[in-house]
């Protein structure tokens, strides 16, 4: 059975570089600095006491999120946050029509990331999450499904509720830019 | 899917994008592709949203504080747990990795500005090709292209005469584009029937050229710097002719 000092070796060897992403994700939840670093410390903490439960075959990132994820529902803000509801739970209303913007409306200018970051920020918690793991993080499918607890299939349904909807937001300030 | 005629849904669009289909899947789609303009432009601008999305949401960064505290606590943690080492040696032992971090996320941060880099040339690029986004100057001459710009850009460059370009480059036109969050000019070359989009852009710091990928998915990415003037080429084209292309553009700047 390796030390309790090995033990921290090992996990701070994993979790080190992570703190970036961590925090930018922590921050996006939690939006306030103090907050973000309080939400990320607690996480790492519960990570590092759990460590032994980590499979050293699996996707450490993918683990230590769903960690910050859970950490986060079960603060104050997160509480809240949580009464959201998931629409992927009304299948009826979920399918998705491409009534949206035509793909030449869209294509973006690529000066007009201050667009995205209001766009993102206007976005669902729960859309806004999604899309964070998987175009900033550059998580797979799996791994998303396996922070969020919910089916793969749910993960592909919430991409693209959540790309169509950040469309949406986006398209207004495009035209008014125009 | 299951016919290349038939035009895929959202789903299978972003799958396609984020890399998720299934190998025959994705042989259905590129096949689709091939044929389908509207289906290749949602791929484009699905594409350029994922690249968008990107660089927009990764904009908290800890500070080298945040960092400190965080691995301080981190280090503190076993201590707390199995009472076996002083604090003294704690202490110093979190100062040195807290130092360490700080260095080595200099070089991620680095790195992961040269990737987003990387990421907008290759956007700025694929925009080019697509139709729908014709450049402000469509023009071959030089004596045109260049005067545009007067008032536009915070700086001057030279354009090299025609018969100075690599054999069969053809200068197509020109527009004003953002780099790395300066104004930037975009030229349109072809090379045999390749498109060459390359950048021009004035900033003091030659870190950002250094570790940006020499390719990226599947296009080339060149540069080189001349008269404190960057010089970005991304194509498809031979690289030993893009490489070409940048000498005698950097050449043009005396």
């Amino acid at each position: 059975m390796p030390s309790i000092a090995s033990r921290s070796a090992a996990f701070e060897d994993l979790a080190l570089p992570l703190f970036p992403s961590l925090y930018n994700h922590a921050f996006w939840l939690v939006r306030n600095e103090a907050e973000a670093e309080d939400l990320v410390q607690e996480a790492l903490t519960k990570a590092l006491r759990a460590f032994d439960s980590f499979k050293p075959s699996t996707n450490f990132k993918a683990w230590i999120f769903r960690i910050l994820r859970n950490t986060f529902f079960t603060s104050r803000t997160g509480i809240a946050a949580s009464r959201t509801i998931f629409i992927e739970d009304h299948p009826d209303v979920l399918h998705t029509h491409d009534a949206g913007p035509s793909p030449e409306e869209t294509l973006i200018r690529l000066d007009n990331q201050a667009a995205i970051v209001t766009a993102l920020e206007q976005l669902q918690p729960l859309l806004r999450e999604v899309l964070l793991l998987c175009d900033v993080e550059e998580m797979k499918y799996k791994d998303i499904a396996l922070i969020l607890d919910v089916p793969i299939g749910t993960v592909m349904s919430r991409i693209s509720r959540a790309r169509q909807a950040l469309r949406e937001l986006i398209q207004p300030e495009f035209r008014g830019n125009q | 899917m299951t016919q290349t005629s038939q035009h895929p849904g959202p789903d299978t669009i972003n799958a396609y994008i984020d890399g998720e289909l299934p190998a025959d899947e994705r042989q259905y789609a590129q096949q689709h592709l091939l044929a389908c303009h509207s289906c290749t432009l949602r791929v484009l601008s699905a594409t350029q949203l994922k690249a968008a999305t990107a660089r927009a949401g990764h904009c908290f960064a800890p500070t080298p504080e945040v960092v400190a505290r965080l691995t301080a606590r981190l280090h503190a943690e076993p201590v707390a747990v199995a009472r076996v080492h002083s604090f003294r040696p704690v202490a110093w032992g979190s100062l040195a990795a807290a130092v360490l971090l700080a260095v080595s996320l200099l070089g991620w941060n680095q790195l992961r500005h040269s990737n987003t880099l990387a990421a907008e040339l290759l956007d700025q690029h694929l925009a080019v090709l697509s139709d729908s986004a014709a450049p402000q100057v469509i023009s071959s001459d030089r004596h045109t292209v260049k005067p545009w710009f007067q008032g536009r850009l915070p700086f001057s460059f030279n354009l090299p005469e025609p018969d100075a370009l690599p054999p069969d480059t053809i200068l197509k036109g020109a527009d004003l584009t953002y780099f790395d969050g300066q104004p930037a000019a975009l030229l349109i070359f072809t090379v045999h029937k390749h498109q060459v989009t390359v950048l021009l852009s004035h900033q003091p710091n030659d870190l950002v050229l250094t570790g940006i990928p020499k390719a990226r998915a599947g296009f080339t990415i060149h540069s080189a710097t001349a008269s404190h003037l960057h010089i970005i080429a991304v194509s498809d084209v031979n690289p030993a002719e893009l490489d070409l292309l940048i000498t005698a553009l950097a050449r043009a700047q005396g």
